[in-house]
């Protein structure tokens, strides 16, 4: 099977997407793979913040202008991704007042919108902060949550004549005559939507110009070619708290360093990060100490950090690069500057360009320069409209007020339903009735999840995060079978099985890091409920070997009677342990 | 113990003198903050000849808050330490955020499960979402409380329940003060209605004036069809009828204490109830705490608030918190613990009033406050003194445990206090709630939903033995009676009956 397209994009992050949506828009034929759910690598696993820039005032002004500018494009074109809740640069005693005025100065010499504001007036917009801080400068950062971004994107390029292939990874480069024809990717379960148990398969897609939009993975598609792509991958962990203990994005107004960020995220805080160099983008040590240190290094600026509940932790891989022969060794001081390399000009390699480095907030510039330049190799002519046309969910958000009456929702869920899906509400949410919530911790109904397994198929976590279903305190506890039920209705009963274990192993993984004091409580209940409820610990149907009936006992009325078979004889090894015919370890063994 | 020794030493005659208008002798005490007395309300409710203070304080401000606006408002109390600043005061205007709260929450349900209201109506989505759920889906800039939140009683019940101790019902107080300041129509019957049943002791105090004419007026054919026509007040219950004298004015015709003691002392806090409706129980107190060596002081005092908690009315509700809590320091500087029989009203002084409210020497009233019964089963050899006590006749009570008293571990006193005494037998009619809840059952649209709620309680007092009714809470009893239309009484009464006193 194979099939002719203008343009292959691979990689399923922000800058894909965005690719993928600004070549539809102009009209070429293209194609988006990716090897796990959109935003599956570095887009899915960072803090979300907006940048205004102020981050790089000082170190990198070229890109810190380009976040301003980009910052009040995303808010005009992704209203329903984006949280307008501003920042601070905070300072401590303990820190500079030098680079408080460099910080202050680079703000301004970039456009970036910046007042400095005393300590009190900084607690008394967010009285969580430290007593000590002494003063802060307020700048326009912000939230974006980058899965409903990539998907917003990734829907705008479907409208627009383009194909989504998730799930489906890149397993060789296609060259003929020393050109770049296409790849094969391996479809996990076949082309479209991801359904579990259906079998895999393999399929040759041509075009007539490849894109790397694969972040931190571009050395290996790179590999795939043959030719070197130096990305320097640099780990930073994230830690996720159970409450908003601040509303603004709090920044350590500092030279670079280690826990210097508190994001409000949604229902929740995210502190980051670190920035340290790795081998592989994915596998790599995920270490305590890294969650520890966030904790500790965040609670100078926001004391409650410390007793606070956490929730999870989790690990994203940063695309830097830089060009041969600049010979960094601290990553930290790696350009977060974007490359276009043409592996034509670079390698002799025609008919593909790789995109590095870069940053979420600048990923529709990337995406425009990219598609540019792959125009011009096709000697194709288009404007880019991206920056001025709304995604899709994000067009006249104003109208959105009145929808808790009508919807028969609770205020705060119709809320954040609305939150999350825009101008999308309406039809979302009166496209089922009754319309019970689903997810009690982040206040998703069943509205809301049937729309997104429709989009998703029976893949539970594209689920998740389109509706932050399963992201709240119980972290799927209360919720994962609830969901898993919505798929009952379309799919058999294993592959909802699948469906569910796979979400709830997935809250589990990032939990592990974050089991102390009363995540580790709700673990523990979770485990407990479902074990008791739902027999997950020891369920015969999720084992390979079959139900030993015999060793169950025949039941009271049977005991009476002494030609009632053998259950007197068998007394001892009977039902008491709630007739589990297995030793332990094949109970627990490998779920 | 802080701050009560720099005031001044009022004697115990000048307290009892002024009667049943606190406000009108006392002038306020320089230091207690002014935040909560400055609003305008748009039905005026005046409080008990207090003039209504207009100096120039924050139109915005809300009436609770967590620690930063009275620290740097009057108070002297809060220390801006800060390894132990508690920023509780985030939300614009005063609010509380309570957004923390959440993190103790493993969403178990057992505050859903022993929820009166929710097991009855299945419209309430129960005390889980009202408070941690909805807490944590907020953010600074919404004000968007879920109406459902005017559903809940407040019997706190689920703070009882709950295995992890979530502040739940303090997140419900304070999301029904923000419903009722924010979304709340003014203008409304339901906000009118609320307002008066909230300031039941400012038209108490009035009809105390002329109890017999308002007796007479109530039970006028037709008075309770016109409350429910214009006010939304359930026309299906009677009004209860005032004392011909109140507490007070017994009381001050008494002479005051008739115990001097300052090694032993109380300071009665008797609430509305006994004072204008069942002066009966407060006498007994005086007499049950007289006589063991008690001197009763009895401080100028207002409503403690619980049916102004109750309808969101928190601004209300802080205005009689500061004169109750100057007073109530006062006492305590004198040496006394305080004592309510009303078990809401301990309730409130104990729990709701540092939890909502940052009034300097709050957090010592709190400390120093106990339920009539409760304290004396602590000081005193109450078994001993009951061992020889012989009634005139053989009684039998149906006693029901308000959730108040439930909460504040007080459930089973009553019975302990009296299975042994000779002549008399006391059945615990289960734990179910009344579902009165002060104010609640009051309302023509809550009215079924609450007797659907005292179901249980109506059938189990049938089935006892007794049929006199007990119970520590004055809304619980008239709810008991119009269940089942037994006479009620307080423990204390049956008490002040068992003991030897000379009457």
């Amino acid at each position: 099977m194979s099939e002719q397209a203008d343009v292959i994009v691979v990689g399923g992050g922000s800058t894909g997407c965005g690719v993928v949506r600004d070549l539809a828009r102009r009209g070429l034929d293209t194609v988006l793979v990716e090897k796990g759910n959109l935003t599956h690598g570095t887009t899915g696993r960072m803090h979300g913040l907006l940048h205004s820039g102020g981050r790089y005032a000082v170190s990198d002004r070229k890109s810190a202008r380009e976040c301003i500018e980009e910052n009040l494009v995303l808010r005009d074109i992704a209203g329903h991704c984006v949280e307008e809740t501003g920042g601070m640069f905070v300072k401590r005693p303990e820190d500079s007042e030098e680079y408080f005025q460099e910080k202050l100065e680079g703000c301004r010499a970039c456009d970036i919108p910046a007042e400095v504001i005393d300590g009190e007036e900084a607690r008394r917009r967010e009285p969580y902060l430290a007593r000590d801080v002494e003063k802060a400068i307020v700048v326009p950062d912000g939230a974006v949550d980058p899965f409903r971004l990539c998907v917003a994107n990734a829907a705008d390029a479907r409208e627009h004549g383009a194909r989504i292939e998730t799930h489906a990874e890149v397993t060789d480069v296609l060259i003929e005559d020393g050109e770049v024809v296409g790849v094969e990717v391996e479809h996990d379960t076949g082309p479209g939507k991801r359904v579990h148990r259906e079998p895999g398969t393999t399929e040759e897609i041509r075009a007539r110009y490849v894109v790397n939009a694969t972040g931190a993975w571009a050395g290996q598609l790179g590999e795939m070619a043959g030719v070197d792509v130096e990305v320097r991958p640099s780990k930073g962990v994230m830690t996720v708290m159970n409450v908003r203990q601040v509303d603004t994005v709090i920044n350590r107004c500092r030279p670079k360093g280690d826990a210097d960020i508190v994001v409000p995220h949604e229902t929740a805080c995210i502190l980051g990060t670190t920035d340290e160099e790795v081998e592989d983008p994915e596998d790599y040590p995920e270490e305590e100490w890294e969650v520890d240190l966030m904790i500790e290094t965040l609670s100078e600026l926001v004391p409650a950090l410390k007793d606070a509940r956490t929730l999870r932790s989790f690990w994203g891989v940063r695309p830097l690069y830089e060009p041969p022969g600049t010979g960094t060794d601290d990553p930290t001081d790696i350009t977060r500057d974007y490359f276009l390399l043409d592996h034509d000009e670079r390698d002799d390699l025609p008919g593909m360009t790789s995109i590095v480095g870069g940053k979420l907030t600048t990923y529709r510039m990337m995406a425009e320069s990219i598609s540019d330049h792959v125009c011009e190799k096709l000697e194709y002519e288009a404007e880019c409209d991206t920056a001025e046309v709304p995604l899709p969910g994000s067009e006249d958000f104003s109208v959105l007020r009145e929808y808790m009456e009508e919807f028969g929702i609770r205020s705060p869920v119709g809320r954040r339903s609305a939150q999350r899906l825009g101008s999308k509400t309406d039809d979302v949410l009166s496209s089922v009735s009754p319309n019970p919530v689903v997810c009690e911790c982040e206040g998703v109904t069943r509205a809301e999840i049937s729309h997104a397994i429709g989009e998703a198929g029976s893949d539970l976590n594209a689920v998740r995060l389109r509706t932050r279903a399963s992201m709240g305190n119980c972290q799927g506890g209360f919720c994962t079978h609830r969901i898993a039920a919505e798929l009952t209705q379309e799919y058999p009963e294993p592959v909802v099985r699948d469906a569910e274990d796979e979400l709830y192993q997935e809250r589990w993984k990032g939990q592990r890091h974050a089991l102390w004091g009363r995540q580790l409580s709700q673990a523990m209940l979770n485990h407990l409920l479902h074990a008791t409820t739902m027999n997950r610990d020891g369920d015969p149907a999720g084992l390979d070997a079959g139900v030993d009936f015999a060793a169950f006992d025949a039941g009271p009325d049977a005991a009476d009677d002494p030609t009632g078979g053998d259950a007197g004889a068998d007394s001892g090894t009977a039902a008491a342990d709630g007739g589990r015919p297995f030793d332990e370890g094949g109970i627990d063994g490998d779920r | 113990m802080t701050g009560h020794d720099e005031r001044d030493t009022t004697t115990d005659a000048d307290r009892i003198d002024d009667g049943d208008n606190a406000g009108d002798v006392h002038e306020p005490h320089p230091g207690v903050p002014t935040l909560g007395r400055d609003e305008q309300p748009s039905i005026f409710v005046p409080d008990d000849g207090e003039p209504e203070v207009a100096d120039g304080g924050d139109e915005r401000s809300a009436a609770t808050d967590g620690g930063v606006k009275s620290a740097t408002g009057g108070s002297d109390s809060a220390e801006l330490d800060p390894t132990t600043y508690d920023p509780v005061d985030v939300f614009p205007g005063g609010d509380l955020d309570l957004r923390d709260g959440a993190d103790s929450c493993y969403k178990c349900t057992s505050c859903d499960t022993s929820c009166p209201v929710a097991a009855v109506d299945d419209e309430f989505p129960g005390p889980k979402f009202q408070g941690p759920e909805q807490w944590r889906l907020k953010r600074k800039d919404d004000h968007d409380i879920d109406a459902s939140i005017t559903s809940c009683s407040n019997c706190m019940r689920c703070d009882d329940a709950c295995p992890s101790s979530v502040p739940l019902s303090q997140m419900h107080n304070e999301a029904r003060g923000q419903f009722v300041e924010r979304q709340m129509e003014k203008l409304s019957r339901e906000y009118v209605r609320n307002r008066i049943l909230s300031n039941y002791r400012f038209f108490a105090s009035i009809a105390s004036k002329v109890p017999r004419l308002a007796n007479f007026a109530t039970n006028l054919p037709g008075a309770m069809w016109l409350a429910e026509k214009t006010l939304g007040v359930t026309g299906e219950r009677e009004f209860p009828p005032f004392a011909t004298q109140t507490f007070r004015s017994w009381w001050r015709e008494r002479g005051g204490a008739q115990v001097e003691n300052p090694d032993k002392r109380v300071a009665y806090f008797h609430g509305c109830y006994s004072n204008y409706n069942t002066p009966e129980v407060g006498k007994a107190m005086v007499r049950v705490f007289e006589h063991f060596g008690y001197e009763v002081l009895v401080p100028p005092q207002k409503c403690s608030g619980t049916p102004m908690f109750a309808n969101g009315m928190l601004k209300d509700a802080r205005r009689h918190a500061e004169t109750n809590v100057e007073e109530l320091v006062a006492a305590i500087g004198e040496g006394a613990d305080i004592i309510a029989s009303c078990t809401s009203c301990s309730m409130s002084l104990r729990q709701e009033y540092p939890e909502l409210f940052d009034i300097h020497g709050i957090e010592d009233v709190s400390n120093h406050t106990f339920e009539a019964l409760e304290y004396l089963r602590i000081y005193e050899d109450l078994e001993g003194a009951l061992a020889d006590s012989e009634l005139d006749e053989e009684r039998a009570f149906a006693y029901h445990a308000p959730c108040h008293a439930r909460n504040q571990g007080l459930e089973r006193q009553a019975v302990e206090t009296f299975r042994d005494v000779d002549g008399v037998v006391i059945e615990d009619v289960g734990d179910s709630c009344s579902g009165i809840s002060g104010t609640y059952g009051w309302k023509k649209e809550k009215y079924e939903t609450s007797m659907k709620i005292g179901e249980e309680m109506f059938e189990h007092m049938e089935h006892a033995e007794g049929d006199v009714g007990m119970t520590e809470c004055p809304t619980c009893a008239m709810q008991m009676e119009h269940g089942t239309g037994y006479e009620i009484e307080h423990p204390l009464q049956l008490l002040a009956d068992a003991l030897p006193i000379d009457a």
